[in-house]
């Protein structure tokens, strides 16, 4: 019926994906916790790595990778440092939608310099109106000749202040039912970072506003057709951006539980490791399951969007299940942790912190489940 | 072009292989689901044929004599950038010590075609006799150097190595066809890449038998070793451990105590 | 009629004209082994200006010396030893072939085992005679210790790390026959040393010191390792280590410390963040006290040492060193 084994290809790609994040970005978390900002070795070793490349198609220099192969990626990147993790997939969301909508002449524009990581891409559609409804958004664009004119102000944006492509998604002034997302490149007059977001976790991971003030984007810059631009939003921020939150909790939930073992192992009370005390082991037990069940939850989501199917919902369900349940096992890690579960120098401290950037990332846990109620009773 | 071959081997990963041990009840090794993974200084040992191939034209065979799950390791090989695996694979091939197994090696080698370098890794993480790389090379009838960890001249057929000895090194030059056993200061192995692993689709790995290399059983295995083991026995400790408790700063000063007490720390 | 087992070999090994101790100490263990077997015991040294060596090597205990004494034999040359050697032994049949664990051991040996198709050890802790008059040859593994023999084929062949066995007790008076060796002149010529390039080490020396402070992968990184570095300053120990620690970059392989590398029997064997593994612990057995500190309360470590300390080493390490430090300070000024 169902075979649940990886192939042998997907287990070198995990093994390249630990190795890689072992190597390169383990001895690189110290710094970014420190100063909180994105660490441009990192964002090299990414691009060196190929990790910007996965779903990029082969005829645009990208690997041509399904979700899985992303998912393994994404999953393997976040146990070791969820904030690159997030960084990662979030190139992914201003990659998405040029390669479902793009034309031939921006495909060989951006992709290209996307794939080896000499362009950074985002996605930027989340407004303080609220990213929950897009719909009632307030950034607004005016066509004028060859050029449309935006204006208004994107928040909650990963990689604002690292991206150089970024997929905006704008209203039409005349008519408020109609919305077209743009290319907006960095050095367009009128565009440009504002404030830089002091996040309590994901820390090395930038998010910050964008400002648009009269800002000229060519009419070569519109993915998709004009006025049909919320599918286009919705493919990036929908699947892709469901997806990379699953890798991101999926990695943060291993951690948080290899975590509680070792100290379990190590930490004596009544003259024996505490790991032989049952009430530990029932902690570990739920962590244990709730890990098995979202990787389940994602890997199957990401093999129905690899077959071409519509995926929306089992991404929703996975998304819901495996950030709420990494936010779970991080506090039990810390628990298990007892009074080093408060102390920075102990890793669970800032997989707690973490955990919180989790769940209102890509859709809250309330839009899930309004997305799931819907699935279930239509 | 120059033809290179590596030898690789399976190992139980290093970190884990202490659970492999010797039941004290029955004298048999109580195997443990510990994991193969390719040998640490096997990985030098490619990087070293991958690093000329950079550079040069030059094709990379890897071989490696195993059970069948080594063939992920050669596979593993074939994704770091060799151009061909060959697994050599056969029960007769089994509890072979180091001199059956560099005779196994070398007739793999011969029947790969003409060769001018072989590399391997100057130990392996279990076992460890570093045997393999010199007898083999005596087989194939070509010259072996030992611990090298520099190559400083490998144009033509005439190189010059450097080979570890204690607090220094010794300066070989060596006209090809060789073999080199690599340290770990060789050089900087890479890591797996994606690109790597896609690439390997289109790579084969031919497994050959003892058959497929025509030799005799007698030269294989455990009837062709030399060595056979005699016996195993568990080693009991003769120290028992009193642990020292407290706070970190009593536990320092007790230690201390009893060090200056034994007589060993003044 | 004498007796047809042949004799005992020691292949001796010299640096610069002096005589390896590991050499000395195997000509100490080969005469026992010959005693039993009722053999002869023969020693073969090849170098340039060695002539004086061979008096050391009698007071040691050789019965016969070959002695290939030549300008081409001044360093270790692969294809002259070899021949020689293989040459010489096809010719007296030796019944056991010994030689050091060294640089130059581990390729002369299997390069010799290979062409007289015979068996080679590595790694032996222990040689004796059974009673069938075959050569056990002890290594640890597993945990525990086997013992191999090569029950068939002629030499058998066995290389030891320097430390394992005791320095002999020489005998000046005694001395013995002295043959000459030839270099061939039909080798390959395809390999050749061109120099040997040796400085001296720095620091305390593992093998010489009395105390021994020895790190492994619970170190964690560089800074953990140079803590512990620190622990051996403060106590003017030498510093060793585990083969992870030499993996990591943070020691070279010359500082390991097992079966692979160094024995040694300090009085004082301090063990940091390693979890007693075989291959190490076996090369420190020989210390007269030791002790561990390891956060892991079932690293089997525990077992093998006189005390232990459960603990970060991070964290207790640089308490310890204030600790001795307080000490010496009140030392000096009582």
């Amino acid at each position: 019926m169902i075979d649940f084994t990886f192939t042998e290809e997907q287990e070198m790609f995990r093994k390249a994906a630990r190795d890689f994040a072992e190597n390169q970005l383990a001895p690189r978390i110290a710094e970014m916790e420190k100063t909180g900002e994105v660490n441009m070795e990192v964002v090299k070793a990414l691009g060196e790595a190929e990790m910007m490349a996965l779903t990029i198609p082969e005829a645009y220099d990208g690997l041509g990778l399904g979700y899985t192969a992303r998912l393994i990626a994404l999953e393997e990147i976040a146990r070791v440092s969820v904030a690159t993790a997030m960084m990662l997939q979030v190139f992914a969301l201003g990659i998405e939608p040029i390669v479902q909508f793009g034309n031939e002449e921006q495909k060989k524009k951006y992709l290209p310099g996307l794939a080896k990581g000499d362009r950074l891409a985002t996605c930027a559609v989340t407004e303080p109106t609220g990213g929950s409804d897009p719909a009632a958004g307030r950034t607004i664009y005016k066509k004028d000749g060859d050029e449309y004119i935006i204006n208004g102000r994107k928040c909650f944006i990963t990689n604002s202040h690292i991206a150089d492509t970024i997929t905006v998604f704008a209203k039409d002034a005349e008519n408020p039912k109609a919305f077209t997302t743009f290319i907006v490149e960095k050095g367009m007059q009128g565009f440009k970072p504002t404030h830089v977001e002091h996040k309590v976790g994901m820390r090395g991971c930038n998010t910050g506003e964008l400002s648009f003030e009269n800002c000229r984007v060519p009419r070569e810059n519109i993915i998709g057709v004009e006025g049909k631009g919320l599918r286009v939003a919705m493919s990036a921020i929908g699947d892709v951006g469901r997806g990379g939150m699953v890798g991101c909790s999926l990695g943060l939930h291993t951690a948080c539980l290899e975590e509680a073992i070792k100290f379990a192992n190590e930490r004596i009370l009544y003259g024996k490791p505490i790991i032989k005390l049952q009430t530990i082991q029932n902690k570990i037990a739920e962590m244990k399951i709730d890990l098995e069940a979202g990787r389940l939850l994602g890997y199957r989501a990401a093999s129905t969007q690899d077959k071409g199917q519509r995926s929306s919902n089992e991404f929703a369900v996975a998304k819901y299940y495996t950030t709420e349940a990494a936010q779970r096992a991080a506090k039990m890690s810390a628990d298990i942790h007892g009074g080093y579960g408060c102390m920075e120098e102990f890793a669970v401290t800032r997989y707690l912190r973490d955990s919180f950037v989790l769940g209102p990332s890509a859709g809250t846990s309330d839009i899930m489940k309004v997305i799931v109620a819907r699935w279930a009773i239509s | 072009m120059l033809n290179i071959v590596v030898c690789v081997k399976a190992v139980p990963e290093p970190k884990e292989a202490g659970k492999i041990r010797i039941d004290p009840a029955t004298g048999n090794l109580m195997r443990s689901d510990v994991p193969l993974v390719l040998n640490p200084l096997d990985k030098n040992a490619m990087e070293a044929a991958l690093g000329l191939k950079r550079n040069m034209d030059a094709h990379v065979t890897v071989i490696s004599m195993g059970p069948p799950a080594a063939g992920d390791i050669v596979k593993e090989c074939l994704a770091l950038g060799a151009d061909r695996g060959i697994l050599l694979s056969d029960r007769a091939f089994g509890g072979a010590d180091a001199f059956a197994t560099a005779y196994t090696l070398a007739r793999g080698i011969e029947k790969t075609g003409a060769f001018d370098v072989v590399f391997c890794g100057m130990s392996s993480s279990d076992g460890a006799t570093e045997w393999v790389g010199p007898e083999m090379a005596t087989f194939l009838n070509v010259p072996v150097v030992t611990m090298v960890n520099k190559i400083v001249e490998f144009d033509g057929s005439l190189w010059k190595v450097k080979a570890k000895v204690e607090n220094g090194y010794r300066l070989m030059q060596v006209k090809l066809p060789a073999v080199f056993t690599v340290t770990i200061d060789l050089n900087t192995p890479k890591t797996l890449s994606f690109s790597g692993i896609i690439k390997a689709r289109k790579k084969e790995i031919i497994q050959w038998t003892a058959l497929d290399l025509g030799v005799g059983e007698e030269s294989l295995g455990l009837k062709g070793s030399p060595t056979i083991v005699a016996d195993m026995e568990a080693m009991e400790s003769k120290r028992e451990a009193t642990i020292i408790t407290g706070t970190r700063e009593e536990k320092a000063q007790m230690l201390l105590q009893k060090l200056v007490g034994a007589g060993v720390v003044s | 009629m004498k007796n047809a087992r042949g004799p005992v070999w020691v292949i001796a090994e010299q640096i610069d004209c002096r005589i390896l101790d590991v050499s000395l100490q195997l000509i100490g263990q080969a005469r026992k082994l010959a005693k039993q077997l009722g053999s002869d015991i023969e020693v073969i040294l090849l170098g340039n200006k060695i002539e004086h060596q061979a008096g050391q090597l009698f007071a040691a205990g050789a019965g016969i010396i070959y002695l290939g004494n030549n300008p081409e034999l001044t360093f270790y040359q692969p294809e002259a030893y070899t021949e020689i050697i293989v040459t010489l032994a096809r010719k007296k049949q030796p019944d056991i072939m010994l030689m050091g664990s060294t640089p130059m051991g581990k390729e002369l040996a299997p390069l010799i085992a290979a062409r007289l198709e015979t068996g080679l050890t590595a790694h032996c802790i222990d040689l004796l005679i059974n009673d069938n008059n075959i050569l056990e040859q002890k290594i640890p593994a597993y945990g525990g210790l086997i013992s191999i023999i090569c029950p068939e084929k002629r030499p058998q062949m066995a290389t030891i790390a320097k430390g394992v066995f005791p320095e002999p007790a020489m005998d000046n008076s005694r001395t013995g026959e002295i043959i000459p060796l030839d270099v061939p002149d039909n080798l390959p010529g395809r390999i050749k040393t061109l120099e040997v390039v040796q400085q001296e080490p720095e620091g305390v020396q593992l093998e010489s010191a009395s105390i021994v402070v020895a790190g492994g992968a619970g170190a964690g990184d560089r800074e953990g390792w140079n803590e512990i570095s620190d622990l051996a300053k403060t106590l003017n120990a030498a510093l060793g280590c585990t083969r992870p620690a030499v993996d990591e970059g943070w020691a070279e392989l010359d500082t390991m410390i097992g079966q692979s590398g160094k024995m040694i029997a300090p009085e004082l064997y301090i063990g940091v963040g390693l979890s007693g593994e075989q291959q190490h612990m076996v090369g420190s057995v020989g210390a007269e006290i030791m002790v561990a500190i390891n956060n892991d309360p079932r690293a089997s470590v525990f077992e093998q040492v006189d005390y232990g300390i459960i603990d970060d080493c991070r964290e207790f390490i640089p308490v310890l060193i204030d600790t001795i430090k307080e000490y010496q300070g009140k030392k000096v000024s009582c």
